[in-house]
């Protein structure tokens, strides 16, 4: 898909010129006598880019742009298109359906970001914990397994989950709450929520890895020295394991909520975007408007807004984690 | 983290963005769609029903899971020794996104399978069949009703004009019921609509579920429309469905099917979970047994058959009176030849033999309605096909089938879904119902 594309621009090109020797610190410039050299070099480095360039360019950039201007006619993807002018953009912001789902895919950062993370940190800190005292390999691999499952496949799980006769009402039922039991997908004020706490779930298990991974990295002194202050398991937590964690809850901030913005599969497979458009986000709206309705400048309309959000809010994440220097 | 990588300094980004220009102007830029093929021409030109003597391969597009397709090349494969059907399929959801880029390029297959004639004939990929149904005679053995599914005007007007694709099995949507529940009730099968309402009430005050009703993928449209039809003639239910122009479904009839799907969600006949069930739920659910009927299509006959042998029937949705005409809600799988078929002439001797009573046992025994001579096939015992054959041959008998309103734009079944499960949940009105169809109706057709 090309809506990922801004997050993968500065990842593509960032680790490629570190060797070419663009990125140094402080940036003034050499004196003039090195200019030469420095510019046959320059070429040197192009070459090396230019294997991953090419890629990049075909399947990342010329989808995009072909994107943007795709989004400026009116077109169906088989007869030949007409100019419309800004008229799919005037949709895009003005057609209550589309907007709705824009408003939609904002409302599930809280689900697929904030309560993973919140979660994620807790449970990485008690099995970090745990690690260090005493191995639970089996714990961390059932807390991963909602990363290592396909979500489509996921999808189909929770929808059997959540269906009348469903694990979650039998549960219900089971510790007599029988009354509140219901087609929970079916329902219009609880499918959002519904849906949500499967990406919520989905993304506990990224969160997990990364946070784990990022404890192995905290210096064991540290964790010592704050025992022998004698810190007790949560000051341990807020004054070592937090601050270290800072840049991996940075990525785990971009990936979950690129994720949430751009949701398809989870929303694509439980609902459908129903009952009526409780659910419906713009990663299957884009998907209908050009698959089914025909409407292809409008999907891609959708998609450039779409891309544009989440540009910014990751740009917006990427200055708030920044790690002070 | 993405911001740590230092912007890149202005020379490069030039140098990347003249890249991706050169490229993008290297491989698409202009005016989308100007190299489909053909634009609008269909090829025309000399026909023959007469058949290769040498070795030909067929190949044939579809996304048919019922074994329907795959056993009727069988069948034309043994008539025609030396003609071989190369079938390729491809599932559903990506079958209908990809099909019209597949009859667009060189490798164009001699049949595919189509699910609606959306922008398909209109951009020119088919081949008009009225020279071959005129050369077999088509006219004389397939009810019109059903042909005419398949036709369309120059105007995008379906339902008239030029024929582009031909049946090879009909659905058909109506009420299944459990006899013995409605024996053990005294509930007789109704000939009308009130002793239809009245079951429903006896059933509900019998504690059983009076009308088993997915909707998690909108099926409600299909009460919607099977009520549409009894109030007012079932042509008007077929142009609209078609797209004819001027006809509308903000009518009299129209607001009342909404009126009374919305009654008898209200009234409890359909069940509250109906939003969050879907299709194969809902028959999970009817075959449990305390459920006395259930809109649904031929699709389900052999599962339902399989879980209650013996003690599921069906009708078609009653009219107002007794001797209303018989009515039904359904549409064919249909097989086109693309324009760019390599043997036409096999390829509509292939769909002549849709046609013969040979091709209708197959098709019935395969789930489908057969396209024709419907009398020459027999239902397996204790088979809820039986009543499946005694109801379709009396809609084919008043030319009653009407297409799916799902069909009627592309994005129709969409609205229906949306609308529909709001409508059982009282969140918009029947007549907004009603008006948000006709506003996506109005969209594509005028």
């Amino acid at each position: 898909m090309t809506l990922s594309s801004p997050a993968r621009t500065e990842q593509a090109t960032g680790p490629a010129a570190t060797p070419s020797g663009v990125r140094r610190p402080g940036g003034r410039r050499r004196p003039r006598r090195a200019a030469t050299v420095r510019g046959r070099r320059r070429r040197v480095a192009y070459l090396y880019l230019l294997p991953a360039l090419l890629l990049y360019v075909v399947f990342e950039v010329v989808p995009w742009v072909r994107t943007v201007e795709l989004s400026f006619y009116e077109w169906d993807g088989v007869t030949p298109g007409t100019w419309a002018g800004l008229a799919n953009y005037r949709e895009v912001l003005s057609d209550p359906r589309l907007t709705g789902s824009l408003l939609h895919a904002l409302g599930f950062v809280g689900f697929y970001t904030v309560l993973p993370i919140a979660a994620g940190l807790v449970l990485s800190a008690v099995v970090g914990r745990h690690r260090r005292t005493g191995s639970s390999g089996l714990a961390r691999t059932i807390l991963f397994l909602p990363q290592v499952v396909p979500l489509v496949a996921v999808g189909v799980t929770w929808r059997w989950m959540y269906a009348e006769d469903g694990t979650i009402n039998q549960l219900l039922r089971a510790v007599g709450l029988g009354g509140v039991t219901r087609a929970w997908l079916g329902d219009f004020t609880w499918a959002y929520v519904a849906v949500g706490f499967v990406g919520s779930w989905v993304m506990l298990g990224l969160c997990l890895v990364v946070f784990l991974s990022g404890i192995q990295k905290i210096d064991p002194a540290l964790y010592e020295a704050a025992r022998i202050d004698g810190a007790g398991a949560v000051r341990e937590f807020t004054a070592v394991t937090l601050p270290g964690l800072r840049p991996e809850i940075g990525v785990a901030v971009t990936v979950t909520v690129i994720a949430a913005l751009a949701s398809f599969d989870v929303v694509y497979v439980t609902t459908g975007g129903g009952p009526g458009d409780a659910t419906m986000v713009p990663g299957v709206l884009i998907y209908r408007l050009a698959f089914t309705a025909g409407q292809v400048g409008t999907a891609c309309a959708l998609a450039v807004v779409l891309s544009l959000i989440i540009a910014l809010v990751v740009l917006a994440i990427g200055r708030l984690t920044k790690e002070p220097s | 983290m993405a911001s740590s990588t230092p912007r890149p300094p202005a020379r490069r980004a030039g140098v990347l963005g003249l890249t991706a220009l050169t490229l993008v102007g290297l491989t698409a830029c202009g005016t989308p769609g100007g190299t489909a093929p053909a634009g609008g021409e269909s090829p025309s030109g000399a026909i023959s029903t007469e058949l290769p003597t040498e070795d030909t391969t067929l190949t044939l597009l579809h996304t048919d899971t019922s074994g329907t397709i795959e056993a009727l090349a069988e069948g034309f494969e043994k008539e025609h020794e030396n003609i071989t059907v190369d079938l390729q399929y491809t599932a559903g959801d990506s079958y209908n996104t990809s099909l019209d880029l597949t009859l667009g390029s060189d490798s164009a297959p001699d049949l595919a399978m189509l699910n609606m004639l959306g922008n398909t004939a209109k951009a020119g990929l088919l081949r008009p069949l009225d020279p071959y149904a005129e050369a077999y005679g088509w006219e004389d053995t397939v009810p019109t009703s059903q042909l005419d599914q398949w036709r369309a005007e120059d105007t995008g007007t379906l339902g008239s004009g030029t024929l582009w694709a031909a049946p090879a099995g009909f659905s058909l949507v109506g009420v299944y019921y459990n006899t013995e529940l409605a024996a053990s009730l005294g509930i007789e099968q109704p000939t009308t609509l009130d002793e239809f309402e009245a079951a429903l009430q006896k059933a509900k005050d019998a504690g059983a579920v009076p009308l088993q009703q997915p909707n998690q993928g909108g099926q409600s449209s299909y009460v919607f429309q099977a009520l549409t039809n009894n109030f007012q003639d079932p042509a008007l239910s077929t142009e609209w469905a078609f797209g004819a122009p001027g006809s509308t479904i903000v009518s009299d009839a129209g607001t009342q099917a909404a009126t009374t799907l919305a009654a008898w969600a209200a009234a409890g006949y359909i069940p509250e979970s109906s939003n969050g069930t879907d299709g194969s739920g809902a028959v999970a659910e009817f075959v449990k047994g305390d459920s006395l009927f259930m809109l649904d299509g031929n699709w389900d006959a052999t599962t339902v058959d399989e879980a209650m042998p013996g003690t599921a029937g069906f009708f078609t949705l009653p009219g107002t009176t007794p001797d209303a005409p018989s009515v039904g809600v359904g549409t064919s799988l249909a097989l086109a030849i693309p324009a760019g078929a390599e043997h036409p002439d096999v390829a509509a001797a292939f769909l002549d033999y849709l046609t013969t009573p040979e091709a209708a046992a197959i098709e019935f025994a395969n789930g489908y309605m057969p396209v024709a001579h419907a009398d020459q096939v027999e239902a397996p015992e204790d088979s809820i096909l039986a009543d499946y054959l005694v109801a379709w041959d009396k809609v084919a008998q008043s030319n009653g089938l009407t297409p799916y309103f799902n069909n009627s734009t592309t994005t129709m079944n969409d609205t229906l879904t949306s609308q529909g499960q709001q409508l059982v949940v009282g969140r918009v009105t029947p007549q907004q119902y009603v008006e948000a169809l006709q506003a996506d109706w109005d969209k594509a057709h005028q």
